[in-house]
């Protein structure tokens, strides 16, 4: 046996699952029990229904397509890629394989063994878990139930440190004073105040000769205890001082610090060296460090968001919570959690522009805040599934005015809304290429335009009206008067109970993207120019899902949910008989969402183009699994809809 | 293996299992039979040097390979223990102190009864199989009975036709080397015995599957 060889193998199966949870030492033993099997182009590896060979394989290089045969006509129903693995089938006893495997191209494989694996199946239980989601499927371990990635994948995510939800932001971000100003207990309550008062600091802490400490005098102390108190300014330091003192060593954790402050209502706590009072003082933290250091908590960007009229102190806000961001894509905190908070977050900044907006125009334009309007968000900032700042889609809806005032009113809240854009542009949003903008006097009009509007694109649908229906009809109210947003909702609702073939319309858009089910290597790829071989996951997973999701809430005449996933869970329950479905889809959308984000974050780009080579082996399977719900509910749609029989 | 060689070798005693190998081939492979059912060892030895008379084998290494498939069990990687240790042998192959050493005795044993009557593969293979047999004289081994097949000769006839000259070539065109690299095998652990045996072996199957497209589909056509 040679362990050169035996490595060789060991180190290219380790890369991908199931052999990354395996022990080095199981890893081992099963690659020592490796066959390398070598394939040229369209060969069979193995036919439908012959019986199981004793090994499951690994694809070490090439490309194998898994065939079936539905009445005499091949489909390929998967193609699989290195460290794809398959035929597993084997794994289970001595049922017949379900697919035909054929080389697309020359192909090395590795042969595993089922005996070796029989144990590992028994003893590891992440091993056991992605082989379950696998066998529901068949061949290849693809898991076409996402709940079950989603489980397995949260259990091999490595968390390296339960930070909450960002509360405790962790060490590194704690800063406290190493200078600790301190006197000795001689020395009387106007000298120490003086020193204080020459360093500019809001507290000292008595020592003894050896600086261990004794107790600590604030400012707080001195206005309660002295001035209050009528006292002398002579009083020994030591009769103010509060006594004894709280000491942590400085590299407590920071949750143990922080909570040790919060229950005895401390404002500085003393480090000392072996963290009790019979030591030295080394350091000392303040609430105020603890609140600093707290600076990407939603609660705290929130809160700095209410208090600043500054559009760049706004914008650096905004880059903070991008940090927050990160870290709970990372950390597998729910998508409706983030997305809520990053929602206010940018709601908050809309909202606080267009105030600020109002006060600056308000002399140019007296009278004007007398007219109701409503700002509103569109597209994935309407379905709050605006992760990152991609594109700016909104509009205005004003209160129907005399003619005599519409010129003037438009004028108005064309400005504004210019401003507002500009406002955003400057916290790091980007323009909406197609300008569907507040600032675009199109989209800046009074209700019954809006009205006018939506009868018209679902009335006399076409290619355009579609397209702008799948944005404006996702729309939200931000600021200003609801009750505006909701009277078009209302009208929205009774047009499209009139005139169902609008609903036709949208499916056939929905199915513009099938699903890139079944091609080479499950991803297509842009073909050319900068995005070439990427995937465009906007286009290709989420844009349908979306556009399924809005057509069939549109469907069930449901206004008012706007956002993907709730929508799908609406569906699960508008149609029980599909509640897995619905689903499945709903938690796809949240998976793509969730690695649009990261690979934006990463790459700091929209996240819209994923380099499939790029992804870890789990997470490319992962996206591959997402593509199964939107197929099926495409299917769906076909026949919901007869887009065939449609000519659209 | 000149035919003074023979005329001259020193009378050493046949060991049993010399004998036993050479008992061994019997019967020859028939040309008709097909490449998926031939068997094939793939090996390479590092050595202290390049010069058969004076040099010694470091370390062995082998791999089996019949019907496009390599057993992982049945490869192996022997370090031998041998009278001289050159510095510059050391420095090239960085076999410093390989845990398990086996005595000439032992590797001559277990060495032909692994092998058989096997074809022989390797790249370059003719050096190899001279350090082996000297190695191997001293229990009276005289020469290999098997069919020999170098990976470097085969890929020359695939790429080149059957009567190029190798000496027109660009140097180093058909290196092991060069030759992963344009057939697209990872280079890995290059210079260990066992190692190479194995990108040898991979070598081996895609050459093999390009002789099949080029009708070279049985014993008699591969073994010239």
């Amino acid at each position: 046996m040679s362990n050169v060889i035996a490595n060789r193998v060991k180190e290219f199966l380790k890369r991908f699952p199931p052999f990354s949870f395996l022990t080095e030492e199981a890893l081992g033993e099963v690659s020592q029990g490796v066959v390398i099997r070598y394939f040229g182009k369209d060969e069979l590896l193995f036919s439908k229904g012959d019986p199981a060979q004793p090994y499951f394989f690994v694809l070490k290089e090439g490309s194998i397509s898994l065939v079936d045969y539905i009445e005499q006509e091949e489909k390929i129903v998967e193609v699989c890629d290195e460290g794809d693995v398959f035929g597993v089938l084997a794994l289970l006893g001595k049922r017949p394989y379900r697919l035909t495997a054929k080389t697309l191209e020359d192909s090395l494989l590795y042969a595993i063994p089922v005996a070796s694996f029989d144990k590992i199946l028994t003893e590891n239980s992440r091993v056991a878990l992605y082989f379950a989601a696998g066998f529901a499927s068949g061949q290849v371990v693809v898991r076409t139930d996402l709940s079950q990635s989603q489980r397995a994948r949260t259990e091999f995510s490595e968390i390296s440190k339960d930070n909450g939800l960002l509360i405790f932001t962790g060490q590194s971000d704690l800063n406290f004073s190493k200078d600790v100003l301190t006197c000795g207990p001689e020395l009387t309550i106007q000298q120490a105040a003086k020193k204080m008062a020459d360093t500019g600091v809001g507290s000292i802490v008595i020592v003894n000769e050896t600086n261990h400490p004794l107790g600590i005098i604030t400012d707080k102390d001195l206005r309660n205890r002295l001035v209050a108190q009528g006292k002398s300014f002579e009083t020994p330091v030591t009769e103010l001082m509060t006594s004894p003192v709280l000491t942590k060593k400085k590299d407590a954790l920071f949750s143990e610090l922080y909570l040790t402050m919060i229950k005895f209502r401390l404002h500085h706590l003393i480090f000392t060296e072996d963290g009790t009072d019979q030591s030295p003082v080394v350091g000392i933290l303040s609430d105020h460090d603890i609140l600093l250091s707290q600076g990407n908590s939603p609660a705290v960007l929130i809160h700095a968001l209410m208090n600043t009229w500054e559009i760049s102190e706004m914008g650096k806000l905004r880059d903070r919570a991008e940090k927050l961001l990160f870290y709970y894509l990372e950390n597998e905190v729910s998508m409706d959690f983030v997305a809520n908070i990053i929602t206010e977050i940018n709601d908050i900044i809309i909202q606080r522009i267009i105030q600020l907006t109002q006060r600056k125009l308000a002399d140019e334009y007296p009278g004007m805040e007398q007219v109701k309007f409503c700002f509103l968000s569109l597209g994935s900032e309407g379905r709050e599934e605006q992760l990152l700042r991609t594109d700016l889609d909104n509009a205005i809806v004003f209160e129907d005015v005399v003619q005599e005032k519409l010129e003037r009113t438009q004028a108005y809240f064309l400005r504004l809304g210019e401003e507002v854009v500009e406002g955003l542009l400057c916290c790091g949003f980007q323009a909406c290429p197609a300008d569907m903008m507040a600032n675009n006097i199109r989209w800046c009009q009074p209700l019954a335009q809006w009205k006018q509007y939506f009868s018209d694109w679902i009335l006399t649908p076409s290619q355009k009206a579609v397209l702008h229906a799948t944005i404006f009809f996702d729309f939200r109210p931000i600021y200003g008067t609801k009750s505006l947003a909701e009277e078009m909702s209302q009208h929205i609702y009774e047009e499209i109970g009139e005139k169902k073939i609008f609903l036709n319309f949208l499916a056939k858009n929905a199915l513009l993207n099938p699903p890139p089910l079944g091609f080479f290597r499950n991803f297509i790829v842009e073909k050319s120019g900068e995005q070439k071989d990427k995937f465009d996951i906007k286009l290709r997973a989420m844009m349908p899902l979306t556009d399924i999701a809005r057509l069939l809430v549109l469907s069930h005449r449901v206004i008012g949910v706007n956002n993907t996933y709730k929508r799908f869970e609406k569906l699960i329950e508008l149609e029980p008989n599909h509640t897995e479905l619905m689903q499945e889809a709903g938690k796809a959308y949240e998976i793509l969402m969730r690695m649009r984000a990261i690979e934006g974050l990463k790459n700091n780009s929209s996240g819209r183009y994923i380099s499939p080579e790029a992804l870890g082996k789990l997470q490319r399977q992962l996206l591959k699994n997402t593509f199964s719900p939107i197929d099926e509910l495409q299917k769906m749609i076909k026949v919901r809809f007869q887009t065939d029989f449609f000519a659209g | 293996m000149g035919i003074f060689d023979f005329l001259f070798s020193s009378p050493h005693k046949k060991a049993e299992f010399i004998a036993a190998y050479e008992a061994g081939f019997g019967q020859k492979i028939p040309a008709s039979r097909g490449l998926s059912f031939l068997p094939f060892v793939v090996l390479d030895t590092e050595t202290t040097g390049l010069e058969p008379k004076t040099d010694y084998i470091l370390s062995f290494g082998a791999v089996k390979l019949r019907g496009f498939q390599i057993n992982m069990q049945e490869s192996l990687e022997w370090y031998l223990r041998t009278p001289a240790r050159s510095r510059e042998a050391i420095e090239v192959h960085e076999i410093l102190q390989p845990g398990e050493l086996i005595d000439l005795q032992a590797f001559g044993e277990q060495f032909l009864t692994y092998i058989g009557n096997s074809i022989l593969v390797g790249h370059h293979v003719g050096f190899d199989l001279e350090m082996l047999t000297k190695a191997l004289k001293p229990f009276g081994f005289r020469k290999f009975l098997n069919p020999v097949l170098d990976t470097h000769s085969l890929a020359v006839r695939l790429e080149k036709g059957p009567h190029y000259d190798s000496s027109m070539g660009k140097p180093g065109e058909y290196s092991l080397d060069s030759l992963c690299e344009r057939y697209q095998i990872t280079l890995d652990d290059r210079h260990t015995a066992a190692g190479d045996a194995y990108l040898t072996a991979q070598l081996l199957m895609k050459l093999l599957k390009l002789a099949e497209k080029k009708g070279i589909r049985s014993y008699g056509e591969l073994i010239r």
